[in-house]
């Protein structure tokens, strides 16, 4: 026990002294359950990715509060009266990451560059072949960027500000090789990229030459000023080391954690846990073509079985309420239509499965275990399910097999959960389409697609809001899918770790302090 | 013994093949590609289609196979799709970090059990014996996952004395190398001591009930010299075929033990490389992983004379 002792007072603490970093002013010290896939912006990427490139790169616009488009490099824009010509005036005193300054010119060649990247998923937004298309990108003077589009679309800006599309990132000439090829990213953001130790961490620094402007923070855009000088990335994998990593003081933030997770750290270990729904959306989508499904009367029996309140409150521990809409509920466009939505109603089950002819066939819900909300819906709608008669059964899959039946829609129901759209007409055009056209169409109606892409066109609010209210009606009487909820940012922080918020699933560091 | 080692390395070729070809074949037939992966749900037809046909996933498999193999015998073994990395070159990393765990792990689990299993039989049926077989018994038994992060829990988190996330590499930093790998290097001592202390103790019962050790006792020898000059090296035999057996089965990776303690090893970049459907690393992993586990047994098997000299390389 004494060796024990003297180990504890005196060797460790003095081994510990040595470790690189620790004698220094400690960083801030942020969980991964995994690498980012690579650090060039929208390209090679995944969620991980995306949430460190949007600390590093910004773009013309982003997303702000409630998934307004508020500018971050420009300082403000016009849109020519046809509706074709997007003028750009970017902000003064804008430097990259090298000290070279923001000019018209290099946010050409930057959006140039980018779009012209066969590797760049996101260009398919860009060149027609999702509604809209650039057909010229202009810098008449120094301060000013010009965006031509073939036709008016709506949508330009809110798919400029995609956090999936690194929220097309302007970049640095610098962030290149002489031979085009990607090199490290230098961009605007508040953050620049540091080292980089694949599987283990990433450095952040905080950029001196940054110029915050605003006086408040505004989803991805207002006030965006680091308060801390370094922040340090880990790559901890389990969950349960995080949570050690978080109690030890070895972690200060764990952005990603399921609702459960935090609903048991706040009750139990009595963490700082926040928990702020955003406009993602956790569903169970319903293969239409599938000979069961597509029965209209099975869908609703289906539907009527499921106690929304008590499902989500089980799913997302009692930290949201049910959205039955598409259009998020913290959107501007979320009114009284969107409000209506399933209604719980077991006792007329019976009569629609008869309707449907439904014998008892199986019913598979496919489900995976990465996200515990996918799992925990798959597993309460079963039981919901089974009491009123409907064989539901669940297979559970690793995620990439469950992506792939997700794009060949090869499935009869599953538990999914979209990604945030910055605009709700992004998210009903994530599930609207031909499946004969598009394997991982969901809703395959002529009349909404049409519909979709009339709002998409739409600049007007007023009469976007009643293109947005008949197909919320619309959805609820073709129930394409079950629509839950819109998920949930949680996130675990230490005590004294002041301003964090993981929003629209992408870590915030800017505005975050520790004491 | 040259022409040993060449003929046995020889031998492994066709061996290699056949793990490229059943790892190649086996990894497309699971569902899933990378190209979703990478486009989530924001993909549609066509930009999946585009993304594979840059990734050459929209060539026929032998075509895939054979370039990859192509390049393989060059010592290519191409390019992660997740990262961009040179596979040789990250595994090769990863590799290095696995090795120091596994080798010291092994090294000290072997140094505890081997006497420890004599000891067992020595004493057979003894409260000793009992008791050594028992907790053998009992670290076999339980899962490195939760044993390791009980050895987390303790250290780490409760007492404080043990780092409980980061990794720093011995060759980086040897001190600080060494503090992290105490963690995970005692999870995996725990779980092997029981392995090796079952077979130390069992070939140790073998050698003891032969007429020699008999005819050593009739001689009036003490146990304990018959043990360290008669016993001990003969029955060490079978313990260094398991040893080999052991390392190349660790070396390949421990992904519980690299998860539990965030280190960046071979293991976990296997799982990683399979949920991201990352072809060329697994192809490369597993390849590697495959001449790893042939050349350590061959080194078992060279080696092997020097413990038993009625053995010899041929």
């Amino acid at each position: 026990m004494r060796s024990a002792n003297r180990l504890a007072t005196h060797i460790l603490p003095l081994a510990l002294a040595l470790l690189p970093g620790v004698a220094l002013a400690a960083p801030l010290k942020v969980q991964f359950n995994s690498d980012i896939r690579s650090n060039q912006p929208g390209v090679n990427r995944d969620a991980n990715s995306d949430s460190v490139m949007m600390n590093v790169v910004e773009g013309l616009v982003t997303q702000g509060d409630g998934g307004r488009i508020v500018p971050v490099l420009a300082d403000s824009w016009t849109v020519s009266e046809d509706g074709t010509v997007y003028t750009f005036t970017l902000r003064d005193g804008v430097t990259f990451h090298d000290g070279a300054a923001l000019t018209a010119e290099a946010v050409k060649w930057s959006l140039e560059k980018t779009l012209g990247d066969e590797n760049f998923p996101c260009r398919t937004f860009f060149d027609g072949s999702r509604g809209s298309k650039i057909t010229e990108i202009g810098a008449p003077d120094a301060r000013t960027v010009t965006l031509t589009l073939e036709s008016p679309n709506a949508m330009l800006l809110p798919f400029m500000a995609q956090t999936q599309c690194g929220g097309m990132a302007i970049l640095s000439e610098a962030s290149y090789n002489a031979d085009g090829s990607w090199k490290a990213p230098v961009g605007t953001g508040p953050f620049v990229f540091g080292e980089w130790k694949r599987g283990e961490s990433i450095q952040l620094t905080k950029y001196a030459g940054y110029v915050p402007h605003g006086e408040v923070q505004d989803g991805f855009g207002g006030r965006k000023e680091a308060l801390v000088d370094e922040v340090n990335i880990l790559v901890v994998p389990d969950i349960s080391t995080a949570i050690a990593g978080l109690e030890s003081g070895a972690l200060d933030i764990l952005p990603y954690i399921s609702p459960t997770e935090g609903a048991k750290l706040r009750d139990e270990k009595g963490v700082n846990v926040t928990a702020e729904p955003h406009g993602g959306i956790v569903t169970m989508l319903f293969q239409t073509n599938d000979p069961l499904m597509s029965n209209l009367a099975l869908r609703k029996a289906f539907v009527a079985a499921l106690d929304m309140p008590e499902l989500v409150d089980a799913v997302m521990a009692g930290l949201t309420t049910p959205n039955n809409s598409l259009v998020s509920a913290k959107s501007s466009y979320h009114g009284e239509v969107q409000k209506q939505g399933y209604t719980y109603d077991p006792a007329a089950v019976p009569a629609l499965l008869a309707e449907a002819g439904y014998k008892g066939e199986k019913i598979t819900i496919l489900t995976n275990r990465r996200s515990a909300i996918n799992f925990d819906t798959a597993m309460i709608a079963q039981a919901m399910l089974q009491a009123v008669g409907i064989n539901a059964e669940i297979e559970v899959l690793d995620w990439a097999t469950q992506l792939d039946r997700y794009n060949s829609g090869n499935y009869q129901v599953m538990a999914f959960n979209y990604s945030n759209r910055a605009d709700p007409a992004l998210a009903f055009q994530a599930i609207a389409g031909s499946k004969a056209e598009k394997a991982n169409a969901i809703w395959d109606n002529d009349e909404v697609v049409a519909l979709i892409a009339e709002v998409t066109a739409e600049a007007d609010p007023a009469k976007r809001q009643a293109l947005f209210d008949t197909l919320h009606q619309r959805f609820i009487a073709d129930l394409p899918l079950v629509m839950l909820t819109n998920n949930l940012d949680v996130s675990a922080t230490r005590p004294g770790v002041e301003g964090y918020r993981t929003l629209q699933g992408i870590v915030r560091l800017w505005g975050v302090s520790r004491s | 013994m040259l022409r040993f080692a060449l003929s046995r390395l020889l031998s492994t070729i066709p061996t290699l093949l056949l793990v490229s070809v059943a790892v190649f074949g086996l990894i497309r037939l699971i569902p899933g590609d990378p190209a979703s992966l990478i486009m989530g749900d924001l993909a549609d037809t066509a930009a999946l289609e585009a993304a594979r046909q840059a990734m050459g996933l929209d060539r026929p498999v032998p075509v895939q196979f054979a370039i990859w193999l192509g390049n393989a015998l060059t010592g290519d073994l191409g390019t992660s799709i997740a990262s961009n990395e040179p596979v040789l070159d990250l595994v090769l990393r990863r590799f290095s970090t696995s090795a120091w765990m596994v080798l010291i792990a092994v090294g000290i689990a072997t140094l505890i059990a081997v006497p420890l299993g004599m000891l067992a039989a020595w004493k057979q049926n003894g409260a000793l014996d009992l008791g050594i077989v028992a907790m053998s018994t009992l670290l076999v038994s339980i899962p490195t996952f939760w044993l390791g992060l009980m050895i987390l829990l303790t250290f780490g988190l409760n007492l404080g004395w043990l780092p409980v996330i980061g990794y720093v590499a011995i060759t980086t930093d040897t001190k600080a190398g060494l503090i992290y790998l105490i963690m995970p290097v005692l999870t995996l001592v725990l779980h092997e001591v029981g392995i090796i202390v079952r077979m130390a103790r069992a070939s140790t019962l073998d050698v003891l009930r032969l007429d020699y050790v008999t005819h050593a006792r009739a001689k009036g020898l003490s146990e304990g010299a018959i043990l360290r000059k008669h016993v001990a090296r003969n029955a060490f035999g079978p313990t260094w075929t398991l040893l080999g057996l052991i390392l190349g089965n660790l070396l390949g990776g421990v992904a519980v033990v690299e998860t539990v303690f965030t280190i960046p090893g071979l293991g976990r970049l296997i799982v990683d490389a399979i949920y991201a459907r990352d072809y060329p690393v697994i192809q490369g992993c597993l390849l590697f992983v495959a001449v790893i586990y042939m050349v350590v047994n061959l080194i078992v098997d060279l080696l092997y004379p020097i413990f038993d000299p009625r053995v010899t390389a041929q």
